[in-house]
């Protein structure tokens, strides 16, 4: 018997992980070879090309929200954990205490420190600046340091009585001076080319200025310098250039059999607001016979409006009233991102940077193989 | 004991927050949950850093060798007060 091909309804079917009260049914994608008889789901780049697309929701220079539909997971996750840890960002790494006769120690003081994220001209941060490497032999280690690969930083701080506060003043920031050290007050000082990338608006600076770093009484200071490097994600996370970069499957909603009146407004209360509207229903629906809907002319419906919103909470699956009315599901191939910048990178950017970053990894691995079979 | 720069478990920036949350909350009169919210901590991770966090450096910061000395020449102050 010839085999029929699979109709647009069952292709759509085979994407959705089924989402019931207690149990997740299909959750391993079956679109590849010899998981249906007759069929051929060899991975095809035509195919790829027309099916692939991408959709941003949200694009603000340090957030932005977006799907790739029509891939695998094994991509969109390489993604995710490439802007995690993969992307190279500035900060600091090194600190010299010179004085610190705060109440925060030395080593919490320097990781403090590091964790300020720091913004600067885009082309001397992507392009100018390279990677530092600890020398091999420890005692050249001040020869290593160069304008392309460290950004030096100061902060001088010294906490003094302001004469000019008003007798019985209690707010300790106007009883003295520098009585909070804020991300504000660390200094940059360019080297060399870096008068050239990193002037003006392109200076590098702090992207949080109001980061509490320290707080001070008189007589205490704090006296240092620091050396910023570029650093990946997957050394420590102060290099991440990402919050968060997560991605979610895209909720699939299904009303099978009509949900009227009453119902149809506890079951908008069972999602959260957005995803489900009320409508009126048509005269030409009440007459359709089979619908469900004949002689409920006027009453109002449950639609499905915006499924995206849903945070897939299942509520609806606990009431009586809704048993085998509604179907929930995600989308496997559709995957709603949300890219949170600290700052350093744009969030759009960042995601380029990925694609750009695992095409590298690709043909780096293509070299090997190639040489592995000669 | 003094506000973390970012969150222990996303990374979002928190140093910044707890200033402004506590003016929020002290001068506006805001809920925290309102407050977290004008600061845009949408999370829960973020959420927990700013509003479970306890100011402790502000206690340290009474132990100074200068807050020491101010005690001191009060108690001179007193002692020839005495006199």
């Amino acid at each position: 018997m010839p085999h029929k091909p699979p109709t647009q309804e069952e292709l759509e079917r085979r994407k959705i992980v089924g989402i019931h009260e207690e149990t997740i049914t299909d959750v391993s994608s079956s679109d590849y070879p010899h998981t249906y008889p007759g069929e051929d789901h060899s991975w095809d780049i035509e195919s790829f090309k027309r099916n692939f697309r991408i959709e941003f929701h949200q694009n603000d220079p340090f957030e932005a929200s977006f799907s790739l539909i029509g891939c695998d997971a094994s991509i969109a996750n390489a993604f995710r954990r490439i802007m995690i840890a993969d992307i190279p960002t500035l900060a600091i790494e090194t600190v010299f205490i010179n004085n610190n006769t705060s109440v925060i120690q030395d080593e919490v003081l320097a990781h403090r420190l590091g964790l300020i994220p720091f913004k600067g001209g885009k082309e001397g941060l992507h392009k100018f600046l390279k990677w530092w490497r600890k020398p091999e032999d420890e005692s050249q280690i001040n020869n290593s340091y160069y304008d392309f690969n460290t950004v030096s930083l100061r902060l001088e701080v010294k906490c003094e009585h302001n004469e000019k506060a008003a007798a019985g003043e209690t707010d300790p920031t106007k009883l003295y001076k520098h009585a909070h050290v804020y991300a504000r007050d660390i200094e940059f000082c360019p080297v060399g080319r870096q008068e050239k990338y990193f002037s003006g608006d392109n200076a590098i600076a702090p992207v949080n200025p109001d980061i509490l770093i320290a707080k001070l009484r008189p007589g205490q200071e704090i006296s240092l310098s620091m050396h910023m490097h570029k650093g990946v994600g997957s050394d420590h996370a102060k290099f991440s250039p990402v919050a968060t970069a997560s991605y979610r499957l895209m909720p699939v909603i299904k009303i099978e059999r009509p949900i009227l009146g009453k119902d149809a407004e506890k079951f908008a209360k069972c999602f959260p607001k957005g995803v489900i509207g009320l409508e009126k229903v048509t005269k030409q629906e009440a007459a359709r016979e089979g619908s469900g809907y004949e002689g409920h002319a006027g009453e109002v419906k449950a639609v499905v409006v915006d499924p995206m919103r849903d945070t897939v909470s299942r509520e609806c699956l606990r009431h009586a009233e809704f048993k085998d009315k509604v179907k929930l599901g995600r989308r496997r191939d559709h995957f709603i991102f949300l890219v949170e910048s600290t700052g350093q990178w744009e969030s759009d950017a960042i995601f380029l940077e990925a694609v750009a970053h695992l095409k590298k990894k690709a043909q780096d691995l293509e070299k090997q193989v190639i040489n592995m079979v000669r | 004991m003094i506000i973390p720069i970012r969150c222990f478990s996303c990374g979002k920036v928190t140093g910044d927050l707890w200033e402004k949350f506590v003016k929020l909350i002290e001068e506006e009169n805001l809920t925290d949950g309102d407050a977290l919210d004008q600061l845009g901590c949408k999370r829960y991770c973020c959420r927990r850093m700013v509003m479970t966090h306890v100011d402790l450096i502000e206690k340290l910061l009474k132990y100074t060798p200068d807050g020491r000395n101010y005690k001191k020449i009060e108690m001179q102050a007193r002692n020839q007060e005495q006199r």
